[in-house]
């Protein structure tokens, strides 16, 4: 080998490493179109996708009943969910019961009793009822012939409890994606927020870590975050007073994420009583009506919805195909739509659960069940 | 040698005056202002590691304002604690008034002025009911008070549907939080006016040594003439008033109303009030001896929030915290028994 190749070699090598570093570099840099693509695509109303065959759900489930246990009827969403699934189950003609409950295990145990002593076909254990917390009364029903169902429980990304037949799932891992995208493109790549979560809830973890991680892909280093667990009995008295504290060590922060959209009344108040309300925003996630209020006075920025209708709907076609012997799916069949200060208004002033969202899906679902 | 304490209600003249006297009054002015000391240290050992964020005046005057719901309602324990009567229905109370407020100004469109009165008037009927049940009935306050502050949770949620209700009148909003005295949000004075005037109620004037003598011994008390019932009948409806005052701000201070967070105050107030009466006036409960307590402990959640540390610290701080101060107030009283009721 003569020095000129020797030359030529080290040239090349300084050059790929030049290359790496500028890729390197890059990647540092945030990523705007990305972080725009994704917030505009769930920014248009959702439009209908049949998630399977059509096919008879009335004929199928002439007869059939189900319980629908939510984590708690005091819980606004899972209870709004829950009288959705009885009014669908109406239409179809077949029985949906909801089990009245205040996210007692306790209360859990009898519904699961109940459904045993009423010989009914199928339990949805709703939004939050945690399998492992009434396994033995889940085994005592399967082995009673009750299917026993999970809903709007688990990440698509994480692997249902073994003990129930089936699972709805549902991709918070996106939405968290989503809020590290909006937030990035809102501050052109200058974030700095805090995330507050509840690390008790099951789809905590891969939330959080979406934001996390796509936080990394798309803001790069310009962007840093803090996380803040605020189990749910504390929220009145954990987060405002964290958030408040954050603010003043930081006054660099200019997002506050809570990642389920009820925790922002404690938000608020600490921005307020911080003098911050210019400088930070509010992101968040679940489409509360209380929350799209704040938007349309202007204390939220933005809040990722889901229509409560359609949740209840893709529920029970879920369930349906499994109660019939029809091929499956297990990921919940519902868009998430931003709301923001340019399309509040749409939900009602004061804001009502399932408006704001179009009327696709009730067309949509009525001709998949061969109602029309 | 093992010293045998014995419970006593007033302690022995020294058999010593030349070296019992000062030593008295010495641990009297230690356990009386021991809290104090502590909530001093507390704010410089978070000054001395965090100072340009925990001395802050932003911080400073977050923490008095942000707090003042937790004062209001350790106030609105503390009268009936010093009758010795336990109102388990002030957290309930609390919420109802909120989200009273919450329904009819935001829902219904009442003016807020009615909306806050009603809470009130509301406040002194259900101190009324608790009242009538423990006096009439001869049950004792716990129960009473247990059931009618779940009994009043049932109507919040029938009244607000389960819902988080906001769209408060912005003007509620800026006389709590939003509009200051020396950057300190007016919540903070209308809780520190009331401690000086329950502190002037206690101190000062006859119900207040009524009360206290009820308190302190009902039958001495009815033999000496006070009408006991009548004392604790009007104890228990400025309880229920206060309570819902304390909604008021609450409401005021988070812009919304919903039906479980207000009950999370329960247990802060009474460590509150149970921490306080170990400081300023020893072995009563007194106003100002719990508006340090609620800051004792305030400083200390902020200073660990500051510094990052984990969330289960926080409890630590605040379980531990109340049990080792009680504890060292004992020590200073010689482990004299204590009787709040």
């Amino acid at each position: 080998m003569t020095p000129h190749h020797h030359a030529w070699r080290i040239s090349g090598g300084l050059l790929l490493a030049a290359m790496l570093l500028c890729g390197r570099a890059n990647a540092a840099t945030p990523d705007l179109a990305a972080a725009k693509a994704d917030v505009d695509a769930h920014s248009v109303l959702p439009n209908f996708t049949a998630p399977g065959a059509s096919f008879d759900a009335r004929a199928c489930m002439k007869g059939k009943k189900i319980l629908t246990m939510p984590v708690s009827s005091a819980n606004p969403f899972t209870k709004n969910i829950a009288l959705a699934e009885i009014a669908t189950g109406k239409q179809l003609g077949f029985q949906v019961t909801e089990w009245e409950n205040q996210a007692r295990p306790t209360q859990w145990v009898q519904g699961m009793e109940f459904a045993i002593n009423n010989k009914y076909d199928a339990v949805d254990l709703l939004g939050g009822v945690n399998p492992q917390v009434i396994g033995p009364q889940i085994a005592a029903a399967r082995k009673a012939g009750i299917k026993v169902f999970t809903s709007h429980l688990y990440d698509t990304i994480q692997k249902p409890d073994a003990s129930v037949d089936y699972s709805l799932q549902i991709p918070y891992h996106k939405v968290g994606e989503l809020l590290a995208d909006w937030v990035t493109l809102k501050t052109g790549g200058h974030v700095n927020a805090i995330i507050i979560g509840s690390d008790e809830i099951i789809p905590t973890a891969p939330f959080v870590k979406a934001i996390k991680d796509r936080l990394a892909e798309v803001c790069g280093k310009g962007c840093k975050w803090t996380y803040v667990n605020a189990p749910v009995p504390e929220w009145s008295t954990k987060i405002q007073s964290s958030v408040q504290s954050a603010l003043i060590a930081d006054p660099t922060i200019n997002y506050v994420i809570p990642i389920y959209d009820s925790m922002s009344q404690f938000v608020i108040p600490a921005i307020t009583i911080t003098g911050r309300k210019d400088k930070v925003k509010i992101a968040t996630f679940n489409g509360t009506p209380f929350v799209i209020d704040a938007i349309q006075r202007g204390n939220v920025q933005m809040d990722v919805g889901e229509s409560l209708g359609w949740i209840a709907r893709s529920i029970l076609d879920g369930y349906m195909r499994d109660l019939c012997g029809l091929p499956t799916y297990s990921e919940l069949y519902v868009p998430f739509y931003i709301f923001d200060k340019s399309n509040a208004k749409n939900a009602g002033t004061p804001a009502d659960y399932d408006r704001g969202y179009g009327d696709k899906h009730v067309v949509g679902y009525q001709t998949l069940w061969q109602m029309k | 040698m093992t010293e045998i304490s014995v419970p006593q209600t007033t302690k022995p003249a020294p058999l010593d005056g030349r070296r019992g006297a000062p030593r008295m009054s010495l641990a009297k002015l230690a356990e009386a202002y021991a809290l104090v000391v502590a909530l001093l240290v507390l704010v410089g050992v978070f000054g001395l590691l965090r100072p340009e964020a925990f001395l802050s005046w932003s911080n400073i005057s977050t923490m008095l304002g942000s707090q003042a719901v937790l004062v209001v309602l350790t106030m609105a324990l503390i009268i009936p604690l010093t009758g010795g009567d336990f109102d388990l229905s002030v957290a309930s109370m609390l919420t109802l008034s909120s989200m009273l407020i919450a329904v009819m100004n935001a829902q219904m469109g009442i003016n807020i002025f009615i909306a806050m009165g009603t809470a009130l008037v509301i406040g002194a009927v259900v101190g009324a009911i608790n009242s009538w049940f423990i006096l009439y009935f001869r049950i004792p306050s716990l129960i009473v008070t247990l059931g009618t502050g779940t009994f009043i949770n049932g109507i919040v949620l029938w009244i607000s549907g389960s819902m988080t209700i906001s769209g408060l009148d912005q003007g509620l909003i800026d006389y709590v939080v939003v509009r200051r005295i020396l950057g300190v949000p007016l919540a903070f004075y209308y809780a520190l006016a009331l401690c000086a005037a329950l502190w002037y109620f206690f101190d000062y004037t006859t119900p207040g040594r009524r009360l206290l003598f009820v308190g302190r011994g009902r039958e001495v008390a009815r033999l000496s003439g006070i009408r006991v019932d009548r004392v604790r009948f009007y104890s228990l409806i400025a309880s229920g008033v206060l309570a819902a005052a304390a909604g008021i701000l609450y409401a005021g201070t988070i812009g919304a109303a919903d039906p479980l967070s207000g009950l999370t105050f329960l247990l802060p107030g009474f460590a509150a009030a149970f921490l306080g009466a170990t400081s300023i006036s020893p072995g009563r409960f007194n106003p100002w001896g719990s508006l340090v307590a609620v800051y004792f402990l305030v400083a200390g959640i902020t200073g660990l929030t500051i510094l990052g540390i984990q969330t289960f610290v926080q409890n630590l701080f605040y379980g531990g915290g109340l049990v080792i101060a009680v504890a060292l107030s004992q020590l200073v009283r010689n482990r004299e028994a204590q009787d709040f009721t």
